[in-house]
């Protein structure tokens, strides 16, 4: 099946770059290792039969779509990808005419590192809900009938039922393993400021310091940044080099927001985000 | 004659250290193995195929306090940092040792860097031979081999249950257990062979690539995240900032890297190196050709850290390996 | 309850009603502890995340946010954004360890002295009861 969805990405690829209607796909290739996936930029239409489709393309490529905003770029994404791609659009980060969206319905990828492969879904495609992009120009591989997770949070319900000292100390011990390389950061296709909050020299909020207080900072804001915006596609995670549980803090607010405000992000490209709009008669605890 | 310790022995030994300094060996967090500071032997892992960081934050840590300046008494007094306690690191291999090298031409170069000094002055280093090679791996086309000895106080070599012990320093002999150490006739076991990339002449090739499309090319996937340069045991860059408030001043050094965006950025918001391209390369001339060019001797060790985590698989040898073919080409 | 231990509270204040309400306490000579630190902002929506993290960063055991009564906004519309922003970041705050009592979100008029210093007495004893904030 998967060989399938490669065939057809190349071809469709291959149209696109001998018909010049893009400068560039990005897309998936194998990587060194024989084993895994890697971004591939393909320029010319040899490149193309580069371009591979299996379970171990992991990588969010809506990350490099703002890197590209001058180009004109077609882009294979998975349903969480093309997800970011409408959070992008909605923010008016790219521009619609500017990108070509080979949606490929996904048969969810792999827990992989470099040289190793294993055979279990990674945790965030276990609980995915829509295995076919919710926006696309092109769709490779046959829609199937969704079964949604029974509880797309049960980890996180099961931290948030801990007591507030064994939170503490669980977030400490994560945070103090953190080396503030900013991987997730740049990981991630919602991160796109010219200036995060971290560069900020007036008012210095977090400066260069390690230590467990800045840690802690940074990845609570980031995450809070992200409210409303991720789309939980944990590339943040896995680009983490010391196992920070990155995606605890991502979902508990993507749960929140969904309960609080009905809303999840990337199913569209023109909502409103959920912290830029507000409903007057809403009831949400707060001060009543 | 070779001189050997018993695992059962060597951890006896490791305690012993441990009452007496600090020992940094690598050890278990949260599912990954990190050098760390620990407290009983039995924490330390003896087997395993290499840590996420390279030992290097012993020597130039993630975030370390220059100095203090602070008021007492209506005078101020600048109150530099020092690095007083002995500190043993403990199971690092060779690669490993060779990227302390490294490091050690720019920093102890006069005049020295003075925390780096103290550091390396009070650390005696035990490593550990490689007993099999990752398939990342490729430290003999660097400069150094699964058993090198060099750069390192004390090397042990695991055969079955024991470990040959090699002292190749005064320091390292003098920490030597004369008690616990026996003479063997056993011999150290052939070193595992990793895979050979074709370094021969790349000096010279790097000189004529640098104005290559190649290197924007291989930076369109990169995503500048600093996590090569972080977990590299040869690089060393770093950020200073002062720290302010009204007791006092804190100067804070910490890492930071060539691949972040900014990272050359002027007063006045010049940046030589405005673009992804430029970024990458800079490591990537660093290690192949600034480096040897100024020292003599390649600035990568080979041990494949970066391979393994770089999140979009920005892989050294296949660099080096495109490199040498380009230079050939050229030269047609 | 510890011994001699004082609270410190950081307040921000929107300039038009949070603000005045506890110039209101204070001209009628309604007594409130000392142990709130006053930030004027000129609206409640004008807090930033950064700021309340910030502030407990820097020592605050417990932040108070204190705007217009919805609907009532000087500038029309900003504390909606302010409901809801806190409306997400109480939870998560609690989710990351730092408990629910230190943070408060409250709406207080121009006309509510009385109200400011009641509330910020509360404040105080819960904090009071709860400890110092621990720094990771």
């Amino acid at each position: 099946m998967q060989e399938g969805l490669t065939q057809q990405i190349r071809e469709k690829a291959r149209e696109l770059l001998t018909s010049a209607a893009v400068d560039c796909i990005i897309g998936y290739e194998r990587a060194s290792d024989g084993l895994t996936a890697r971004p591939l930029f393909a320029y010319e239409p040899n490149d193309v039969d580069k371009l591979i489709f299996d379970q171990t393309c992991t990588h969010n490529l809506s990350r490099f779509l703002v890197d590209k905003r001058d180009s004109t770029v077609a882009i294979v994404a998975k349903p969480c990808d093309s997800r970011a791609v409408n959070l992008l659009l909605a923010e008016k980060q790219i521009q619609r005419e500017r990108v070509y969206v080979i949606g490929v319905v996904c048969p969810g990828i792999v827990e992989a590192t470099w040289g190793q492969i294993n055979d279990r879904l990674q945790a965030r495609c276990q609980l995915c809900r829509e295995h076919t992009p919710p926006m696309y120009d092109f769709l490779v591989g046959e829609p199937t009938a969704e079964e949604p997770p029974v509880e797309p949070y049960h980890d996180v319900a099961e931290l948030e039922a801990k007591s507030v000292a064994e939170r503490q100390s669980f977030w400490a011990e994560q945070f103090a393993r953190c080396i503030r390389c900013y991987a997730c950061r740049q990981a991630c296709p919602g991160c796109y400021c010219t200036e995060c909050f971290v560069e900020q020299l007036d008012p210095q909020w977090v400066g260069i310091r390690v230590a467990p207080a800045e840690n802690e900072f940074w990845h609570i804001i980031r995450a809070f940044h992200l409210a409303g915006r991720c789309i939980a596609c944990n590339e943040c995670e896995r680009a983490c080099p010391v196992n920070i549980p990155l995606s605890l803090l991502n979902r508990k607010l993507e749960k929140d927001v969904l309960e609080l405000f009905a809303f999840r992000s990337g199913l569209s490209a023109e909502a409103l985000l959920p912290l830029a709009t507000f409903k007057k008669e809403e009831r949400l605890g707060m001060g009543e | 004659m070779t001189q050997i310790i018993s695992r059962q022995d060597l951890l006896s030994w490791l305690e012993r250290l441990i009452g007496e300094r600090i020992v940094i060996a690598p050890a278990q967090s949260n599912g990954l193995v990190l050098f760390q500071r620990v407290s009983r032997a039995e924490d330390i892992v003896l087997d395993f195929d290499n840590t996420v960081l390279s030992p290097k934050e012993s020597f130039l840590p993630l975030s370390e306090v220059l100095f203090t300046v602070a008021k007492e008494n209506g005078d101020i007094k600048l109150m530099p940092a020092t690095v007083a306690e002995e500190m043993v690191l403990f199971g690092l291999h060779p690669c490993d040792a060779k990227g302390m090298a490294v490091i050690d031409q720019p920093l102890l170069a006069a005049p020295a860097d003075d925390l780096y000094q103290q550091h390396r002055a009070r650390t005696t280093l035990i490593g550990l031979a490689c007993s099999q090679a990752g398939p990342e791996c490729f430290c003999t086309s660097m400069g150094t081999a699964p058993d090198d000895p060099s750069n390192l106080d004390i090397l042990l070599t695991r055969v079955n249950d024991s470990y040959i012990v090699q002292a190749t320093t005064e320091k390292g002999k003098a920490l030597l257990p004369s008690d616990l150490i026996a003479q063997s006739e056993v011999t150290a076991p052939p070193p595992p062979s990793p895979q050979a990339v074709p370094t021969e002449g790349i000096v010279e090739v790097m000189r004529g690539a640098f104005e290559s499309p190649y290197w924007s090319r291989l930076a369109d996937r990169c995503l500048h995240c600093n996590l090569c340069a972080y977990v590299c045991p040869t690089c060393y860059c770093f950020d200073i900032r002062d720290y302010v408030d009204e007791g006092g001043i804190e100067r804070v050094r910490s890492w930071e890297s060539c691949q972040s965006p900014g990272f050359t950025r002027l007063a006045g918001g010049y940046d030589p190196r405005p673009t992804k391209g430029a970024r990458l390369r800079q490591r990537f001339y660093h290690k192949l050709s600034y480096f040897p060019e100024h020292f003599g001797h390649l600035g990568c060790v080979g041990c494949g850290r970066c391979v393994r985590y770089c999140p979009v698989n920005i892989d050294i040898r296949e660099i080096i390996n495109d490199i040498q073919k380009l230079g050939a080409q050229s030269e047609c | 309850m510890i011994e001699g231990y004082q609270p410190k509270i950081i307040g921000f204040l929107c300039n038009w009603c949070g603000y005045a309400g506890a110039d209101l306490a204070g001209t009628s000579r309604i007594t409130y502890p000392a142990n709130i630190r006053v930030i004027r902002v000129p609206c409640s929506g004008r807090v930033d995340p950064l700021l309340v993290i910030k502030s407990f960063q820097q020592g605050a055991d417990g932040v108070l946010v204190a705007g217009c009564h919805p609907g009532e906004c000087h500038y029309v519309e900003g504390n909606y954004y302010t409901r809801r922003r806190f409306a997400l970041l109480h939870p998560f705050l609690e989710y990351l360890g730092i408990e629910k009592q230190r943070f408060r979100v409250e709406w207080v008029s121009a006309s509510e002295g009385k109200k400011f210093s009641q509330l910020v007495s509360s404040f105080t004893e819960e904090l009071a009861k709860l400890g110092p904030r621990r720094e990771a």
